[in-house]
């Protein structure tokens, strides 16, 4: 009997520890969003996670310790060269050690399921985002405002719905702040409702194998006040509408759209693709060594064959080709865009 | 011992069996013509197979009791028997997820084909085993010679269902658009999911038929009797297989769901 | 030399070599025929003459290096004796093709180690890119078989989980093959040439999977995920191929456990009195027997997609990405279970006889192990909960995954009430097993996390699951067999492996390894995802990475510790002839090495197996007369 009261103890003051132990380091970033919530809102995803974690520190102990326990109290002394007791089972200790866990199992089942439902509920104001992946990059589309971006911007404690699709192979949306994840698949459409609730910039991480680049699949989410994200809007119109003008402009709102954006900067900064800035008429050095200067016909070969001309390193079976998507006319534009780009 | 104890009355069951298959299939080629009730295709079909699987394919024998010796023929064939049949259904897995890909790509459609081709080789499939029965039986009574002639018919049979899907159906069906469709976005992978079912059938049609011409020669050779013929039994149950696979595949491709005309 | 190049493992390369030329040759000509293009700018020879070659080359192996001549013969009517007699000595019998249970095992067990070696390899080069942030030697620049850096990195993290499951398969089976018909006192499993066979499948089959690093790689991961892998290099095709055969290979092994076990027993072996290890061996084969055709089904349709164009999975043709993962999952979760059931039956087999007592709930466990096996078979879209698969397939999911943590925790609960008051002996078997135990606890407690759907939202395609599988597979599977192999070691060899250098092997393995996989779980629930070459430096997990470098490494040296040990012990290892472990289980009953055709007399099971602590008992009598084994019932 003593044997059993203390493991009794033993195995709780054991999960206390390891809960206590584990609670006090940050296990997971910072919650951003509604779903994500906090260890007390019930039905949040993290609410949820706090539950497991107990319930883990729980069933470590419990196994663990009179494991060890064992080890150490009847370990064998020296000179023992006997057996054990002859004990076969128990079965009232069996079909407690059944229909426990299988308890255990319908609170945990309840709990999923509870917690699921409550971060798919969509409210009725929700604003709706298309998204399209491709390899590698994300463009979001803003229909109520009819412009394209590669930032996706979010109004803070405002529910979104982005319609998600992939153009190629299946990506994968994940803010890590904001808990989720859903697969984008190629010839569906599959939702991410999520309500941020933390104004800050965060990362889209693609999180689904989609090739060569994939560790390189991110896109920049900013969280911003109601106020400045009008004002964000606002500007993104404004842009749209003027560049639309002339056909330089359109190359840009198309570099956009297309996604070229996502991996072409042009400011001069490295992305996953050769910055655009001041390349018009540059040298630029290939992997097999040749040097070639930019020009029409080198950047429309890019685009329409990328790997005909790889670019010293850089990936070339990052870019795909764009031969069935922009006409000639539309490269012509993001040439012009190109040049003006110094 | 078998259900079965002399040679007549064996051969009296093989017919009633066929009879009976035979009349289920052109109730089932009525159903679909007429009013397509899925689930009463599906009814068919489960009787169909329980009909086989249990009359020509003896599944009972896996119950019985092997006397004799752990080295002796009988133990042997008892072991070899439960292998055959783990090894069967195994096999049903593959056409089991040939079967969810179908209702999955193409749900309650279903391809052009030619309906009184498809009827031909299901029927011809039906005699191969109805005559392949009569050889096991045959077999099973020590004549050699009756079951030489019955798996000769059984194998040209089985080459014609062969040759009528491969050589002429999917000819056909090319013809009706769905090799075309292939690569065809408007029509769904309805060519891709036909070739690849009677595909993977084929090949099993194909093995089989070595299968028997395997044991016709050996028979031929003398090598069986009426105690000891395991490799005609082996032969017979896996050709019958094959037809059971063929009872879920034909309504899954000839019968259920709506026609979609390609073009 | 001149014995290796006659033997049937030479004969089978050779042939595959030349089976590889036909294959190509045959399509190449073809193709030239048919006026189609023949070559390739990169690979050389086009997609289908590869595969058609590695195929060929796959069958002209089998059919050279002997291990169907018997079918052969009796496809033509010639009989063939019942059991070859032996012609080969020392190592010679384990490159020929040899029907003896005992020798195929020992022929799954090597190969299933050079496996995990090879996959073990790619994983430190992979872990040494990751040991810091940005691209440092798998760069953009870098060139390999056509493949830069990431790619590189991509093809080798794949080539290592499916190397690595493949090693656990052929393992399982050596294990299960050495073992199984010792338990039952069978002279052989039921059918032997078919064993020989599917161990030799898996021999071009492994080189197939590996030759497809040359072949520009796959960047597709373990799961070869259309579309990506649809587009992927001709490499994948080869991984398909490789997998197509070595999973034949788990099929016809499965298959032949099963009829073992149902028909060749020992007198009065009913099936509560099997031994534990042997009802494991029956609920993981009843799985590869069946399941492991959805994956070669999957990937089947997908070689076929890529080769002629049928849209199975390709949403612009019509096709559905979201059904390969149901085909796939539906074998690839219950294959975890197939890694762990032998695993969790040697932990169950081996405790009574270090702590000396009975184990506890013997019937019970044995059915935990089916529980297991068969709701194993209605678990897998707990891999797709974010998949985008239809949405009220979501909880019943998570109710069944769920479901399978009651039938693991029977075996934990049973396993503890055996340690309790058990006088153990830390013998290195014991060692392994009692990590075996506290690993896998770690590995299953975080199983349940991920089916509660939406934590597994945050956590998917994260190194948690990377530390979930590893941890489970370690505790699951590596600790086991190795308690396994120093368990029997000395039955097949007459000699023990040192215990000295055994305990080093666990005491760095343990920690390393704990290192790994919390480690692995930390950084995966702050974000960092899997399938990654390079994470951005600015999430801080540069230090963490480089500790899980380092605790790679340690694994390494501990298993290049054991193989060292290995082999040295059976040439040098301290002569073991007689029950060493004190154990009442029948193989021990006998001297080792075990006699050429196990067991000279039949033995009838007179008890209970794991009677410890009950003096006079026995579990088995060997017969003294010369009655022939009555089999069954
Ligand atoms: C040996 C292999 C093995 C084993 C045994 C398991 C066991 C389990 N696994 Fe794991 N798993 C993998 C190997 C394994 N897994 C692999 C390889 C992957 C990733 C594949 C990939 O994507 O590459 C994976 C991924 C994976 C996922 C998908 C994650 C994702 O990608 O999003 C999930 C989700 O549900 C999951 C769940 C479980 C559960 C519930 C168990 C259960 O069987 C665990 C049961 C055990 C216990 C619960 C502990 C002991 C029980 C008690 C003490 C009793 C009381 C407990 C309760 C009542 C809860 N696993
Ligand atoms: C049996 C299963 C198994 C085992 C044992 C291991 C062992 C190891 N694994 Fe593996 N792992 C998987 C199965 C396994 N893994 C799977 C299925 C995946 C998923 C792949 C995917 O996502 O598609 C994966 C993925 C995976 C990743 C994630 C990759 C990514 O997502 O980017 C990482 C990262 O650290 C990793 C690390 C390791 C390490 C460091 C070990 C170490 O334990 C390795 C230790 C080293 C050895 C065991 C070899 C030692 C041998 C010698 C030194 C001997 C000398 C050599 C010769 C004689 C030839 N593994
Ligand atoms: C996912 C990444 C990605 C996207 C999207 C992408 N590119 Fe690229 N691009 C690259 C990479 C990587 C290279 C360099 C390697 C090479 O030459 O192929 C490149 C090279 C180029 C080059 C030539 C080389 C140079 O010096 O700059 C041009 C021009 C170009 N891309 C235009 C485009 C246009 C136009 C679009 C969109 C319509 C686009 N890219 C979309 C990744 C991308
Ligand atoms: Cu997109 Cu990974
Ligand atoms: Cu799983």
């Amino acid at each position: 009997m003593r044997h059993y009261v203390t493991v009794g103890i033993l195995v709780i003051v054991v999960t206390i520890l390891t809960y206590a132990g584990l609670y006090s380091v940050d296990l997971l970033p910072v919650a951003a969003s509604l779903q994500a919530g906090s260890i007390n809102d019930v039905g949040s995803i993290d609410w949820l996670w706090n539950w497991e974690l107990v319930v883990m520190c729980f069933l470590f102990s419990l196994i663990a310790v009179p494991m060890f326990y064992s080890f150490v109290v009847f370990r064998r002394r020296k000179g023992d060269t006997s057996d054990g007791e002859h004990m076969e089972g128990n079965t009232n200790l069996e079909i407690a050690w059944t229909v426990l866990p299988l308890i255990l199992v319908f609170a945990f089942a309840y709990m999923g399921a509870y917690s699921l439902g409550d971060i798919r509920r969509m409210d009725l104001d929700a604003m709706s985002i298309k998204v399209r992946a491709q390899q590698f990059t994300w463009t979001f589309e803003y229909p109520e405002y009819g412009f394209f971006s590669n930032e996706l911007h979010l109004p803070v404690d405002q529910q979104v719905v982005l319609k998600m699709t992939s153009t190629d192979v299946i990506h994968s949306f994940w803010v890590p702040e904001f808990r989720i994840k859903q697969d984008v698949v190629p010839g569906r459409i599959t939702e991410y409702i999520v309500t941020p609730t933390l104004i800050g910039p965060y990362e889209v991480r693609c999180a689904e194998l989609c090739g060569t680049s994939h560790y390189n699949m991110e896109n920049a989410v900013i969280v911003e006040s109601r106020a400045n994200f009008d004002i964000w809007v606002a500007e993104q119109v404004a842009i749209a509408a003027a560049a639309a003008q002339t056909p330089e402009g359109q190359g840009q709102l198309l570099a956009v759209k297309n996604g070229c954006s996502g991996c072409h900067s042009v400011d001069g900064t490295r992305l996953t693709g050769p910055t655009w800035f001041g390349i018009y008429g540059a040298d630029v050095e290939l992997a097999d060594g040749r040097t070639i200067v930019v020009d029409d016909a080198f950047i429309i070969e890019s685009i329409l064959d990328p790997k005909a001309k790889e670019v010293a390193g850089f990936s070339p079976t990052s870019m795909p080709t764009y031969a069935t998507v922009l006409t000639e006319e539309e490269i012509a534009n993001i040439i012009a865009y190109i040049k003006t780009l110094r | 011992m078998t259900h079965t104890h002399d040679k007549s009355s064996a051969l009296r069951q093989g017919v009633l069996i066929f009879v009976y298959l035979t009349v289920l299939t052109i109730l089932e080629y009525f159903v679909a013509v007429t009013f397509n009730a899925t689930s009463i295709l599906v009814v068919v079909a489960v009787i169909k197979a329980a009909l086989v699987m249990y009359y020509y394919m003896h599944i009972y024998k896996l119950n019985e009791e092997n006397e004799g010796d752990e080295n002796s023929y009988a133990y042997k064939t008892g072991t070899n028997r439960l292998g055959l049949w783990f090894f069967l259904l195994s096999d049903a897995f593959v056409f089991a997820g040939l079967l969810v890909m179908r209702l999955n790509l193409l749900g309650f459609t279903r391809p052009p084909l030619n309906q009184t081709l498809g009827f031909a080789v299901t029927a011809v499939l039906l005699f191969s085993s109805f005559f392949m029965n009569r050889g096991e039986t045959a077999m099973a009574h020590g004549d050699t010679k009756g079951f030489m002639n019955n798996v000769l018919i059984t194998f040209v049979m089985g080459l014609g269902f062969l040759l009528g899907v491969v050589m002429v159906e999917w000819r056909i069906a090319a013809e009706e658009g769905l090799i075309a469709s292939f690569g065809n976005p408007a029509t769904g992978p309805m060519g891709a999911v036909f070739y690849m079912m009677t595909g993977m059938h084929a090949f099993h049609v194909l093995t089989g038929l070595i299968f028997l011409f395997v044991v016709w020669n050996n028979a031929r050779k003398g090598v069986y009797s009426a105690e000891k013929h395991w490799g005609v039994e082996a032969a017979a149950v896996y050709w019958h297989f094959v037809d059971l696979v063929w009872i879920f595949f034909y309504p899954a491709l000839y019968l259920i769901g709506t026609l979609v005309h390609l073009d | 030399m001149k014995k290796f190049l006659s033997s049937s493992l030479a004969r089978g390369l050779v042939w595959q070599v030349i089976g590889t030329i036909v294959g190509i040759g045959l399509i190449t000509g073809i193709r030239a025929a048919m006026g189609l293009p023949t070559t390739d700018s990169v690979f050389f020879f086009t997609e289908p003459a590869w595969v058609l070659g590695a195929f060929l080359g796959g069958l002209f192996f089998l059919s050279a290096n002997g291990s169907v001549s018997d079918w052969f013969k009796w496809a033509r009517g010639i009989d063939t004796p019942e059991h070859h007699e032996e012609h080969y000595k020392g190592w010679e019998k384990f490159v020929n093709v040899s029907l003896d249970h005992k020798v195929i095992g020992v022929q799954y067990t090597m190969l299933s180690l050079i496996l995990i070696c090879v996959g073990g390899l790619f994983a430190l080069i992979f872990r040494t890119e990751l040991a810091a942030s940005e691209l440092q030697f798998l760069t953009l620049d870098m060139k390999l078989f056509n493949q830069n850096g990431p790619q590189l990195f991509n093809t080798m993290m794949s080539l290592h989980g499916m190397l690595m499951i493949q090693g656990i398969l052929l393992g399982v089976a050596g294990i299960i093959n050495y073992v199984v018909p010792l338990l039952l006192g069978a002279q052989d499993m039921a059918f032997p040439r078919m064993n020989a066979f599917s161990f030799w499948l898996g021999v071009p089959g492994s080189i197939i999977l590996l030759s497809s690093i040359v072949l520009g790689g796959f960047d597709t991961g373990w799961t070869g995920y259309p579309p990506l892998s649809a587009r992927a290099p001709v490499g994948v095709q080869m991984f398909f191929l490789g997998v197509f055969f070595l999973g034949w290979s788990s099929i016809l092994g499965g298959l032949n456990v099963v009829v073992t076990v149902v028909r060749v027993r020992a007198r009065s072996m009913n099936a509560f009195r099997m031994p534990i290890f042997v009802w494991a061996s029956v609920a993981t084969s009843i799985i590869t027997m069946t399941a492991t055709q959805l994956i070669g089904l999957s990937f089947q349709l997908v070689m076929f997609q890529r080769l002629l164009g049928m849209g199975f999975f390709d949403p612009a043709k019509g096709g559905n990405p979201v059904l390969y993962q149901h085909l796939f999952w539906f074998y690839s979760h219950p294959a975890v279970y197939v890694f762990v059931l032998p695993g969790l039956g040697v932990i169950s087999e081996l405790l009574p006889v270090f702590a000396r007592k009975p184990l506890f709930g013997y019937r019970w466990i044995a059915m935990s192990s089916l529980g297991i096996a068969l709701v194993g078979f209605v678990v897998w879209a707990h891999h797709m909960f974010a998949s985008g698969m239809n949405e009220y397939l979501r909880v019943p999911f998570m109710y069944s995954t769920l479901l399978v943590g009651v039938p693991t925790g029977v075996k934990f609960f049973s396993w503890v009430a055996t340690i309790w008051k058990g006088k153990i002996d830390f013998h290195t078997p014991m060692l392994f097993v009692l990590g075996a135990i506290v690993v896998f606890l770690l590995g299953g407690i975080t199983g349940p996390v991920l089916a509660a759907i939406s934590v597994d939202l945050h956590l998917t395609d994260t190194y948690f699951i990377v530390g979930h599988f590893h941890d489970t597979i370690f505790g699951g599977f590596v600790f086991p067999f190795f308690a396994a192999l120093y368990y029997w070691f000395p039955k097949a060899t007459g000699r023990r492996m040192s215990e000295t250098l055994g305990k080093i092997h666990f005491w760095i393995m343990t920690p390393s390894f704990l290192v790994l996989q919390f480690g692995m779980m930390r950084i995966g629930l702050l974000g960092m995802r899997r399938r990654i070459v390079d994470y951005d430096p600015a999430m801080g997990f540069d230090s963490t990475h480089l500790v899980l470098t380092i605790a790679g490494y340690l694994i390494g040296i501990s298993v290049a510790i054991f193989l060292y040990n290995f082999f040295n012990s059976m040439k040098n290892g301290e002569k073991a002839e007689g029950n060493i472990w004190n154990s009442r289980s029948p193989e021990w009953q006998v001297p080792s090495p075990m006699p050429m055709h196990n067991y000279d007399q039949p033995f009838e099971v007179v008890g209970e197996p794991y009677d410890y602590g009950l003096p006079g008992s026995k579990y088995v009598e060997f017969a003294a007369a010369t009655t022939p084994a009555k089999s069954k019932h």
